[in-house]
């Protein structure tokens, strides 16, 4: 057992894990966070990704122990006092969801995309988020929900 | 989508997801995010050959490991005696392996790491056995034949009797040969048929075993109540009452011991209808307590249910006018160990979407020993449309004819047969072609070097099934929607707005309300695009009733006739007088004070439909072929169906991006590939191509509204067409490109590459 101490959305956590333990089992099991989600062994589909130390990170591929210190953000604690981030809203407004499943880890790997490229055209979208499966949009609508999030955020109009 | 036009006040605009805020903030609730107090997490040991004797299982150290609290073999199950003969009864193995993949032993452990780690330790001497693989071969009269002794029977059935008697035809179906069924489809005399043709093209089409690829992988979790012997399973599935169907049926309990509860679904397709559900409910029962189990993303490709593979062998002619003179098709379906039948559809539709007086189809259902095949949206259709609107567009082109109106020329009406001779009951074909033939992507269509523009057709015919449901008003104003379907897709949001615009309520002010099998109303398993097609009459007639009983509760309070009294804004006012007026929670109030009076403001409603509504798509892609390396790149695609009535155009679009998308997978991406010892070599999403995003254009959704007859507002189902066309057209444009007809699934580079190459030499 290793004893590692993580702030996971703005709260400090002190566990005692096995050394493998995947990051996103614990942030499942231990943190009963389970928003963020598993759909392949193999770091293919990005249901998993969260933010570490504010860069996406697919938490299947990373130990725990390797968040030790590190601040973690899940799709749990991207809502500020009841206020939905604009990917959130993004994603509920332009029907960028349909099972839910993928949505996490896509609003928290596009979160990423736009801190890098808060203005990137429907390409880049669809490149930033290539690490993200999806079954059941197309993806037709995860492109429209970014566009709607990065121009909230620029605090321009959102696209009708 | 323009839906200015529409007469209705919620109905027929976009509407946001009613569970869309759990979605979006991690708070949905998925099978595998549940844990009850004293839950074990179960890990299975699969089989690692297509086909063996098992000799031994050695479980001692596995037992020993820290945290395992059992190690269970078939023997050690309450389903001890029962045959296995389905994927469903295939709870763990007994005797013999018939598949790669298939679970042999479970192990339940205090932790899931626990669990993983002890699995290792179960030592499994296996005889290997020779596997028939090959289709073609198994199909073969000499062949090796897995079931000589026919598909094994039920044995001493404890079942009381009406929990037995829902799947007794198949369990007494023997196979004498690896041919499992066959179905045969005729109409008039191929032969002649031929004799007439200008133009006959005779070709094989293959299409491969897909995999369903929903994100959310099987999860269940099962909690018994050991004194009164029952179970409750909470599970990801399309179909409730079928899994408790089959779990009472397979474990001997009475349905009423049963209950499933359906939970947030991670994507289905097809494929959630309990598969695991069974295994997990016999284990918590033996070990007294709960069981969750979720799959690893390569166990559920091992050992869940992908669509079969298929060999089309079509042979189509055609007069130099252009009519279609006769269509001959043999198909063999690749079913893997267990029996499944999809020829039929198969058949139905190869036969079935274009006019033609001579056809004969003839389906084999062929067992390999390979995972039993399952559904897949709108199962067989991909395949059926491959074949023939391949063909068809090149029949179109020999004949030097615009592949549209060649389409349109020939192209079923309601009334024509389809390939089982059936008449389409009312259907949009023309309607979608025509809608295409004026669309800009088709009617200014320019290609540039290297680039092809190709389109087809392709349809479902949707399915029914009789529902219920029950509606309230409570005393502040809410209106309750009780259903027991299972939302996939977003349904459930489009019965809120049935019932906000017959009850003139905002859709905020209606809530949803989905029971589990002890307290849902009866709905079908959300498949067959039935789900809208089927459930929101019901709650459209459970709404309509609460109506009345507003208006009569209204009538008696304002002493008038409830002619002159309407209801708009969530009031119910008489005609003229706006001071008479009270808003429905508190109709609702009076109703639940007043002796005598009419009783609480409840209703029931039931549909039945009495007919499908077929739904028709027709799509446009555009591609661009890499002539060094054969990659196909899509550049545009257009999706074009009707929908009857969008209920809500915003899933209905979504579906329709979805759905196009999961058909570029299959005719670029997708593939599930055996070896010749029935080993799966793509048992990953890093050997299995979902589409991703940079792999797939915008998809432009096209919605026809043609109103089906019988469905409510006009509505059809949407689901399952758009996935049937994607690979057709994909084809037809890779073909307008290079020149190069492909008759194989998926085009993958190398495949497309080796086909120009050898068309050079």
């Amino acid at each position: 057992m290793a004893t590692i101490t993580v702030t996971v959305n703005g709260k400090s956590y002190t566990s005692d894990v096995e050394p493998r333990m995947l990051l996103v089992h614990y942030l499942r099991e231990h943190l009963n966070l389970t928003g963020t989600h598993i759909g392949c062994d193999t770091s293919q589909c990005g249901a998993c990704v969260v933010l570490v130390d504010g860069v996406s990170v697919k938490s299947c591929t990373m130990l725990a122990v390797q968040a030790d210190g590190a601040n973690v953000l899940t799709i749990e604690g991207l809502a500020q006092n009841g206020q939905l981030h604009p990917l959130q809203e993004g994603f509920w407004e332009c029907h960028g969801l349909q099972c839910g499943y993928c949505t996490p880890g896509m609003i928290m790997a596009a979160y990423d995309l736009l801190q890098q490229n808060p203005n990137p055209t429907d390409e880049e979208v669809r490149h930033g988020l290539e690490g993200n499966l999806c079954r059941c949009t197309g993806y037709h609508n995860i492109v429209r929900a970014v566009q709607y999030a990065a121009a909230k955020m620029r605090g321009e109009a959102v696209p009708a | 989508m323009s839906h200015n036009g529409s007469p209705f006040r919620y109905l027929g605009k976009g509407h946001r997801l009613i569970e869309g805020l759990d979605k979006i903030t991690g708070r949905a609730k998925y099978a595998g995010d549940l844990t009850l107090p004293g839950m074990l997490h179960a890990r299975l040991v699969l089989s690692p050959y297509a086909h063996a004797r098992i000799v031994s299982i050695d479980a001692r150290a596995a037992r020993a490991a820290p945290g395992v609290v059992a190690v269970l073999t078939a023997d050690d199950l309450p389903t001890r005696n029962r045959a296995v003969n389905s994927r469903h009864s295939a709870l763990l193995a007994k005797d013999r392996v018939l598949w790669c993949g298939q679970p042999v032993v479970a192990v339940l452990g205090e932790t899931e790491a626990a669990a993983r780690d002890a699995a290792d330790l179960v030592m499994i001497e296996y005889e290997p056995l020779p596997p028939i693989v090959d289709v073609r071969q198994a199909a073969m009269p000499d062949a090796p034949v897995i079931w000589p002794e026919g598909l094994p029977k039920e044995g001493a059935d404890l079942t009381a009797a009406h929990a037995a008697v829902d799947k007794g035809e198949q369990e007494t179906a023997g196979a004498p040969s690896n041919i499992h069924d066959e179905v045969h489809f005729a109409r008039g005399d191929v032969e002649r048929g031929f004799a007439e043709a200008d133009l006959v093209i005779e070709r094989v089409y293959r299409t491969p075993m897909v995999h369903q690829g929903y994100l959310e992988p099987h999860a269940s979790v099962a909690e018994p109540d050991p004194y009164r012997g029952s179970i409750t399973i909470y599970t990801s599935t399309q179909g409730q009452f079928s899994v408790r169907d089959e779990v009472a049926r397979l474990l001997s309990l009475p349905k009423h011991k049963v209950r499933v509860v359906p939970m947030t679904i991670g994507g289905g397709f097809g494929a959630k209808y309990g598969i695991i559900d069974p295994l997990v409910a016999a284990l918590a029962i033996t070990v007294k307590r709960p069981v969750r189990l979720v799959l690893t993303r390569t166990e559920d490709f091992l050992s869940t249910t992908p669509s079969p593979a298929a060999i089309v062998e079509l042979k189509v002619g055609a007069r130099a006018d252009g009519a279609l003179t006769a269509i001959q098709a043999r198909v063999l379906m690749d079913n893997g160990v267990f029996p499944f039948t999809l020829g039929g559809i198969v058949g139905t539709l190869l036969g079935g979407y274009y006019k033609c007086p001579n056809v004969k189809i003839d389906c084999y259902e062929v067992l390999t020993h390979k995972p039993q095949a399952g559904a897949y949206r709108a199962p067989g259709a991909p395949t059926a449309t491959f074949a023939i609107e391949s063909t068809i567009d090149d029949i179109a082109r020999a004949l030097g004819r615009d592949p549209l109106e060649f389409r349109l020329q020939n192209a079923a009406e309601t009334g024509d047969p389809m390939g089982n001779n059936d008449p389409w009951p009312h259907m949009g074909l023309k309607l979608v072609l025509e809608r295409l033939r004026d669309h800009p992507a088709w009617k200014d269509r320019q290609v540039g070097p290297n680039e092809g523009i190709g389109i087809a057709i392709g349809g479902w015919p949707c399915g029914m099934s009789p529902a219920a449901s029950v509606c309230r008003v409570d005393t502040d104003g809410t209106v309750r929607i009780h259903v027991g379907s299972v939302d996939i897709s977003g349904v459930h949001s489009s019965l809120v707005l049935v019932a906000a615009e017959i009850l003139d309520i905002p859709p905020e002010q209606v809530e949803l309300i989905q029971g589990d099998t002890h307290s849902g109303p009866y709905a079908g398993p959300s498949g067959g695009s039935q789900t809208i097609y089927s459930v929101a009459g019901a709650v459209a007639n459970a709404a309509r009733a609460v109506r009345e009983k507003l208006l009569h509760v209204a009538a008696d309070r304002f002493e008038a006739s409830a002619a002159d009294l309407e209801l708009r804004n969530g009031v119910v006012s008489v005609k003229g007088f706006p001071d008479k007026a009270l808003p429905i929670g508190e109709l609702a109030a009076i109703a639940e004070r007043k002796a005598g009076g009419p009783g609480p403001i409840v209703a029931e409603g039931v549909a039945a439909v009495s007919e499908n509504a077929p739904g028709f798509v027709a799509h446009l892609a555009k591609v661009y072929v890499d002539p060094e390396t054969g990659q196909a790149t899509l550049k545009q695609y257009v999706a074009v169906q009707d929908v009857g009535f969008a209920l809500n155009p915003a899933t209905v679009a979504g579906q329709i991006h979805g759905g196009s998308v999961q058909g570029i997978g299959w005719g670029l991406y997708e593939e599930m590939v055996y070896d010749e010892n029935g080993q799966l070599l793509t048992a990953s999403f890093m050997d299995y191509n979902l589409p991703a995003f940079d792999q797939v254009p915008d998809i432009e959704a096209v919605l026809v509204e043609n109103p089906s007859p019988h469905g409510p507002f006009g509505a059809r189902g949407v689901g399952e067409p758009p996935i049937t066309a994607g690979a057709a057209a994909i084809a037809n444009a890779i073909c307008d490109a290079t020149g190069v007809r492909v008759t194989e699934l998926p085009i993958r580079s190398e495949r497309l590459w080796r086909a120009m190459r050898s068309r050079q030499r």
